[in-house]
């Protein structure tokens, strides 16, 4: 550096790549608002779509009738399709979530370091399966095994039987036979059971993490304090990775009621209100679920721009809000009630 | 805890009782797992039982099969696993056969699909002024350009390609189809052949190696048309795999230490058993497995009558082209998006907010149900771009915005696991910032973003419902002729048959269609374990 003038010793960089350096940064963000612009234009497409469609058929109409038959009658109501997707989503989470819960527990608490490398690679092929072969496997393989031992009776009171109270006389309870029905060829119970098979991954694999992120010194004292390991992990460890659990839950929950495919296939396309006294008959019955509902329409030949094409987008905006809110939920939940340990 | 001990230890049945508790969760936990994998075993078993019907194949032709394949195979396994430079070249080996098929397959395929003078012409197009630049660039002193010039002119390329192609169409048409299968397999297979070698060797080696594989595809072309086939499959299968086997045969027996290099018969022992077996199981007309996976379902199209003669090549076919067409679409923006996150997006301020908020709506995206994503690129590409339906490009941009947040997801732990003292090893000796993520960042995150990039492959091969919203058709009895034509995708056509009343669909051609989207789903993600394995253990 010696007897050189400020001018060769320039540290800045030449014009141009300054320049450049600055153009690849703007394509780069550009990248990235790409992504905003997706859901804004999910937003903005299916609200157009719907809000036309709200136009001939009123709201309160669609959220409040209780028959869906768009392609012959007409009839636009919304409830026997959130109705089928609750069923199909209420009992996919009852099996899912348990036995979720129950894995990512043993992989991060119990399971060798062997276990763990064949678990772990074998439920993230469950969860890469195509959900068109789940609703495949459904509907051809397991709704015969289902059907198998059906119906099912079983007496619970063989002969009808008189009690008598002392003050409202006498009560006669007849004969009752609890009675599971055969199933249907389409039925919700073995939609409900692939759609759980297709979310257990997700469960255990979010649970899991959030269980590992629990500090091992905690663990430790525990142990220290002479507890068990099962005294560890429910009372401990679990607490510990509480909000990951739980949104692990809502993401798997969110997951089964957009899943389309399997309950297209497995569950069938006949939208009907829920049975109430007689809940079994929920899942041996066909039923139709809010994508399996769109799938139909899409699927309706020579459709032009009726109103039935018009359903299916506000279908898919109820949707498309019911998902991203249990989305946030997730989020926030993770967010707000994280333990932080440093 | 003292006064706590005279009753916990007197107390012998509680203590049991407390053992007990902790060995029925223990058992639960285990019967959780179990289930899960049962699951696996049970939807996989069932539909390669149905697909491959193992119970036809007479017992003598399983004792074939495990003379001629399982055995040897399996001798080979236990011998190689003991011997680090022997299993090394036998990796190689494998990866260079197995990779080379799948990709001269794949070239072969969508050439004979979307016509190889297409191919050719927006190959040339799109790879020639980059080529010219670079060399170009080697010559001059100030290079600094020369990165957006390619970018530029890779977008000029094709431009101009689309607008003078009916103009040179029918002059490349002259030529016959394997001339331009060549031009677009054979010259870069050699091409890069050569810049590896002048990279690695030195330039004479180069050329005489490119020479030599030059003259062998000669001799390719020329022994196929002495037999009377058309050349053009031979060239590409030897363009893809060949060349790569033949370097690397040569590479390890040429090399000084000929330690490894049993591990080459790896891939020769395998094949040479499928074909023994197969030669042994004619000889002696053994019955072999009662299977659907047939040529005639993977090489011909749909019949909807006689089972038998159903295929699936379309299907396969159009899978394959919107698939690659989307990762065409997607992975340059997730990239792109993911770069922006890790290494520009600042932590505070308004734009570090916006950024956060970009990261949310990623974790959104992601959670989308798929069908949204159909309605959106019904009514964007469709109704709005007026695209007409049902045709490759819709399909691929619709599922490029749905695999949008798994390869952006993917490539930031990519990017993030990079270590920082690079970056700043990078920046301390005068690195700009896209300088330090072009040498240092991109080539560190690159296996991390590929595993992520063939995760999202993998999962829009299986999406059915955003293309049934898009109406793609189900069935079609060509694959897709281009990019603005309409095709369909595999797993619609197992939607469409498995409904079928007659058991041969049902339990035959729908369950074997089935087998082959799982195989190229487990390809996929196998691959994607594996590499993110080794990388892993880096």
């Amino acid at each position: 550096m010696t007897g050189s003038t400020a001018a060769d010793l320039s540290v800045e960089r030449d014009e141009f790549v300054q320049r450049k350096e600055r153009l690849y940064r703007w394509i780069f963000a550009g990248c990235a608002v790409l992504t905003v612009l997706v859901t804004v234009g999910i937003v903005i497409t299916l609200s157009l779509k719907a809000l036309v469609f709200f136009g001939a058929v009123s709201p309160v109409d669609f959220f409040t009738n209780t028959t869906w038959d768009p392609l012959i009658n007409g009839n636009y109501g919304v409830l026997p399709l959130i109705s089928g997707t609750l069923i199909v989503t209420v009992s996919a989470a009852v099996i899912a979530l348990p036995i979720g819960l129950a894995i990512a527990v043993y992989m991060s608490e119990y399971a060798s370091p062997t276990v763990r490398a064949v678990l772990k690679p074998a439920l993230e092929i469950l969860a890469g399966i195509p959900t068109v072969i789940y609703g495949y496997f459904a509907l051809v393989y397991l709704t015969p095994i289902l059907q198998g031992p059906l119906p099912i009776s079983i007496t619970i009171l063989p002969t009808p039987v008189s009690l008598a109270f002392p003050f409202f006389g006498s009560v006669t309870l007849s004969e009752y036979v609890f009675v599971i029905p055969s199933l249907r060829t389409f039925n919700a119970l073995s939609a409900s059971i692939v759609v759980a098979i297709m979310v257990i991954p997700m469960v255990s694999s979010i649970s899991e993490d959030a269980l590992n992120s629990v500090p091992d010194s905690l663990r430790q004292a525990g142990y220290g304090l002479g507890s068990t390991k099962f005294d560890v992990s429910t009372k401990v460890v679990i607490p510990a990775a509480t909000s990951g659990i739980i949104s692990s839950y809502v993401l798997a929950v969110s997951r089964a009621i957009g899943e389309t495919m399997a309950v297209t296939m497995a569950a069938g396309q006949s939208p009907k209100m829920p049975y109430f006294p007689d809940i079994l008959a929920n899942l041996t019955n066909s039923i139709e679920t809010m994508t399996a509902a769109m799938v139909k329409i899409a699927g309706a030949e020579s459709l032009g721009e009726t109103v039935a094409y018009e359903s299916m987008f506000a279908i898919g905006l109820t949707l498309f809000g019911m998902t991203l809110l249990m989305n946030l939920l997730a989020e926030l939940i993770r967010r707000r009630y994280r333990e932080v340990y440093d | 805890m003292g006064s706590n001990s005279s009753s916990g230890y007197t107390t012998d049945t509680r203590l049991r009782l407390q053992r007990a508790k902790g060995g029925l969760f223990e058992v639960l936990l285990v019967l959780a797992s179990v289930l899960g994998l049962a699951a696996l075993v049970v939807l996989f078993g069932f539909i390669s039982f149905d697909a491959l019907g193992p119970l036809g194949a007479s017992p003598s032709w399983y004792i074939i099969y495990f003379a001629t394949l399982v055995g040897p195979t399996g001798g080979y396994v236990l011998y190689v696993r003991q011997r680090p430079a022997v299993r090394k070249v036998n990796d190689q080996a494998f990866a260079a056969v197995v990779g080379g098929l799948v990709v001269s397959i794949f070239l072969y395929v969508v050439g004979d699909a979307l016509s190889p003078y297409d191919v050719l012409f927006y190959f040339v197009m799109a790879a020639l002024p980059p080529l010219l630049i670079t060399l170009y660039a080697k010559y001059h002193p100030r290079r600094s350009w020369t990165g957006p010039a390619i970018i530029v002119s890779i977008v000029l390329g094709v431009g101009v390609g689309a607008l003078i192609y009916d103009s040179v169409i029918s002059i490349i048409e002259i030529a016959a189809a394997w001339i331009a299968f060549a031009g677009f397999t054979t010259v870069p297979a050699l091409g890069i052949t050569y810049v590896i070698f002048s990279i690695y060797k030195n330039k004479r080696a180069a050329r005489r190696y490119v020479i030599g594989l030059a003259v062998g595809a000669i001799l390719v072309v020329g022994v196929a048309m002495g037999l009377g086939i058309d050349p053009s499959f031979p060239l590409v299968l030897y363009s893809g795999a060949g060349v790569p086997s033949i370097v690397l045969v040569a590479n390890v027996v040429g090399g000084q230490t000929d330690d490894g290099s049993l591990g080459l018969l790896g891939p020769v022992i395998v094949v040479s058993g499928i074909v023994a077996g197969g030669w042994l199981e004619r000889w002696f007309g053994i019955s072999g497995l009662e299977t659907w996976v047939t040529p005639t379902l993977l090489l011909e199209s749909w019949s909807s009558t006689t089972a038998t003669e159903a295929g699936v090549y379309p299907q396969i076919v159009g899978s394959i082209v919107i698939i690659s067409c989307m990762a065409l679409l997607a992975f340059p923006i997730g990239v792109g998006a993911a770069i922006y996150l890790e290494e520009y997006a600042p932590d505070t301020g308004i734009v570090g907010r916006i950024g956060k908020l970009i990261e949310i709506n990623i974790a959104n995206l992601a959670g989308v149900p798929s069908v949204v994503y159909g309605l959106l690129g019904l009514s964007l590409f469709s109704n709005m771009l007026g695209l007409s339906q049902g045709i490759v490009i819709v399909a691929a941009a619709t599922l490029g915005l749905l695999v949008l947040p798994i390869v952006i997801v993917s490539t930031q732990e990519a990017i993030r696991a990079v270590p920082d003292t690079m970056r700043m090893g990078s920046y301390g000796m005068g690195a700009s910032r896209w300088q330090t993520l072009r040498n240092v960042v991109l080539p560190e995150a690159l296996p991390g973003t590929l595993t992520g990039t063939i995760l999202a492959l993998g999962r829009a091969i299986g999406e059915t419902a955003p293309l049934i919203i898009i109406s793609l058709p189900t069935t079609r009895f060509s694959p897709p002729s281009g990019l603005f034509e309409t095709g369909t995708a595999l797993p619609l056509q197992i939607f469409a048959a498995s409904a079928s009343v007659i058991s041969e669909y049902r339990y035959g051609v729908v369950a074997a269609s089935s087998f082959v989207l799982l195989t190229l789903m487990l390809l996929m993600n196998g691959t994607a374990i594996v590499l993110r394995n080794r990388y892993e253990k880096r």
